[in-house]
């Protein structure tokens, strides 16, 4: 047996496992789903509430027997840490172990440079927190975006502060995707609407000294502090805007508006206001989910579990009417989404993948805890 | 806010700032005179003050309460522990690395620093912890100037350490010995010093002033975190090269001056506070090509 026969038998041999096996796999096997979320860093309070929502949702699809008629979901976690650099290998990395889709997507910087991973792989991505209008342009045509976005968030913030009869409003954020997005859309709905930008700064992240940026903020004469970023640096700063005697009113984002904030500004955080996505305790239909959430992580469920969530349920759905795990059968199923009514609410889509309806709401910090805002 | 007492505001802001920064530089350039080694783990020393200094406070919280008591309480307790894993540190890592090549120290440092921040990491899970005392948000209001008795109370305590130092270096025997170790090794070892004892002390003075630093921050600003000593420390060696480093009264110097130039650089109109970093970095780079002994520097040492 010379060489070449030697290395034909081998390719055949292998060619008629695949064959054996590729079917077989591809029909009985349990569906892999990736779960992109920072379950370390500095969010990883969200992160870790994404991922644990997302196994609940799962474990319930699998006690009910699965999907596509009795195959169970298996999930594979990648860790972005809230960083595009790490958010890049984890895509990559659950890209290569063919998930059938990814579930997850929480910053929005660490988000945009895997809508392309997923893009090439086509892979359908439901993503159920990130929300910068940067990831509009950014989506190849497979992901979806459950949360509202940016625009609809700085909507909802122009009219609570104009509500609020004020008219200097000082924006700050961080300089990445999320915070500059939507300080940017303020920024320019607020003049829009008439008013005066009195200050629009950025602070670097991990910085804990806010002082020069307090007293340019108090300099400005603002009526009021609209932060966009993150709860961890956040917290610092509204502690100092109050340390240092600010009066005025403080709002902060949907990326703010974790209960850790009370932990960090303390005192502080007592009526300061911040925009959300619903969250579990303001959803009628998720009194079910808080408490089967608190019987499994014995944690209350945090601000995007009932996102996350919905997200694992409408990917289950999306696999179940498109009727295999073809990817472009499921994105086809993902986009005729019919605005059924989930947890958080209907979801149907815009042609640009967006939910086409705004979901925030305003929340207001008292004794320690968020509760409804109601002017 | 009129000019003077914007002027006024970021003199005493500036003044905390470089509080935090003099403390942290000490411990870069107590370390670099007596050893030659820019000890790149000492920001992550500050973070382990901070942490060390959190779990004091929850030692002591019960009896003391989390008041200035309980914090100096834990303050102390972080700076002896500190201040020990600094001599532990020097003993297995640095020790043992003396006589070979100053790159190859260097690199150690860097591992160090990466062994503290990862083992922070993995023990917090990457999460900010918040540092809860009972310090209230009172100050003093002069019009538009106003300074909290927190900035007040950090900025004493800050002086008494360096003072407490400076006295330590220039009017004691060790410190005499600290000075002699500085300059000369082997003539020390040929009159009879222990200058592996007096490398001991150096560590942990340099560790415990950063744990000091770190205590402090955690309870002025509120939270900790495993990353928090990165910036800080790169700060710090900033301030210990603009003062000159290897020199004590250049550290304490280079700190003031970096949190003042920090706090008035940001309000040069069309400078915005996301210039800050920028500005500290871009002074780094000037004092290195312009001065590179630093403000008190001595011309005739060695720099990597």
């Amino acid at each position: 047996m010379n060489l070449r026969t030697i290395l034909k038998l081998i390719a055949s041999t292998a060619a008629l496992h695949l064959a054996a096996s590729g079917p077989a796999l591809a029909q009985d096997g349990p569906i892999t789903i990736g779960v992109q979320a920072p379950t370390t860093g500095s969010e990883a309070t969200y992160g870790k509430d994404i991922l644990n929502a997302i196994g609940l949702a799962a474990d319930e699809i699998n006690a009910k027997g699965g999907l596509l008629g009795g195959r169970q979901i298996t999930l594979i976690s990648g860790d972005t840490a809230c960083d595009p650099q790490q958010s890049v290998n984890a895509a990559s990395r659950l890209a290569s172990q063919e998930v059938v889709g990814v579930v997850g997507g929480y910053c929005s910087g660490a988000t945009q440079p895997t809508l392309k991973i997923y893009g090439d792989a086509n892979i359908p991505f439901v993503i159920v927190a990130a929300n910068s209008t940067q990831l509009i342009p950014a989506n190849p045509g497979n992901a979806f975006m459950i949360n509202s976005t940016g625009a609809d968030q700085a909507k909802t913030a122009v009219d609570f502060f104009a509500g609020k009869g004020i008219d200097k409003l000082a924006i700050v954020n961080q300089g990445d995707a999320y915070s500059q997005d939507l300080a940017n859309l303020t920024r320019d709905a607020w003049k829009a609407a008439g008013h005066e930008v009195s200050a629009f700064e950025y602070v670097n992240k991990g910085e804990q000294d806010f002082s020069a940026l307090v007293n340019k903020i108090r300099g400005s004469g603002a009526q009021a502090v609209f932060w966009t970023a993150y709860y961890a640096d956040g917290g610092l700063l509204i502690r100092q805007l109050r340390q240092r005697g600010f009066q005025g009113t403080i709002a902060v984002g949907d990326g703010s508006n974790s209960p850790k904030l009370f932990d960090i500004a303390g005192q502080a955080a007592e009526g300061v206001y911040a925009f959300s996505n619903p969250t579990a305790d303001f959803l009628p239909a998720a009194k079910q989910f808080i408490s089967d959430y608190q019987a499994k992580f014995d944690t209350a469920p945090g601000p995007y579990a009932p996102l996350a969530y919905d997200g694992m349920q409408l990917m289950a759905w999306a696999i179940d009417k498109a009727g295999s795990t073809d990817a472009d059968a499921i994105i086809k199923a993902l986009g005729s989404a019919d605005g059924k009514e989930w947890l958080a609410g209907p979801i149907s889509f815009t042609p640009q993948h967006t939910l086409a309806r705004s979901n925030f709401v305003v929340l207001e910090g008292q004794g320690g805890k968020w509760t409804r805002y109601q002017p | 806010m009129t000019w003077y007492d914007s002027l006024l505001q970021q003199l005493a802001d500036g003044l905390v700032l470089g509080s935090f920064y003099a403390l942290v530089a000490l411990g870069y350039t107590m370390v670099f005179g007596v050893i030659k080694l820019l000890n790149f783990a000492h920001g992550d020393l500050y973070m382990t003050g901070a942490f060390a200094g959190f779990g004091g406070l929850s030692l002591v919280s019960g009896v003391l309460g989390a008041g200035w008591l309980g914090i100096f309480v834990a303050m102390l307790l972080a700076m002896l522990a500190v201040g020990c894993l600094g001599v532990v540190i020097e003993r297995i890592a640095y020790h043992p690395m003396l006589a070979a090549p100053r790159l190859s120290i260097l690199i150690t440092a860097l591992a160090v620093s990466l062994v503290l921040q990862n083992a922070a990491l993995s023990l917090t899970g990457g999460q900010y912890t918040a540092f809860r005392t009972d310090l209230g948000f009172g100050g003093l209001s002069l019009g538009n100037l106003f300074i909290s008795y927190n900035q007040i109370v950090l900025v004493a305590t800050a002086a008494v350490l360096m003072i407490a130092l400076e006295l330590f270096v220039s009017k004691t025997l060790y410190g005499r010995a600290m000075r002699a170790v500085a300059i000369d090794k082997d003539m020390c070892r040929m009159l009879g010093i222990n200058v592996s004892a007096v490398i001991a002390i150096t560590f942990f003075i340099g560790s415990g002033l950063a744990a000091a630093a770190g205590t402090m921050a955690g309870a002025y600003y509120g939270s900790i975190w495993y990353f928090m000593g990165f910036l800080i420390g790169l700060k710090a060696f900033t301030a210990a090269v603009i003062g000159g480093i290897g020199s004590i009264t250049g550290a304490m110097l280079g700190g003031l001056i970096l949190g003042l130039l920090e706090s008035f650089g940001t309000h040069i109109p069309f400078i915005g506070s996301e210039w800050k970093d920028v500005f500290t970095f871009a002074i780094l780079i000037l004092v290195l090509v312009f001065k590179p002994t630093g403000l008190l520097g001595k011309s005739e040492v060695e720099r990597m």
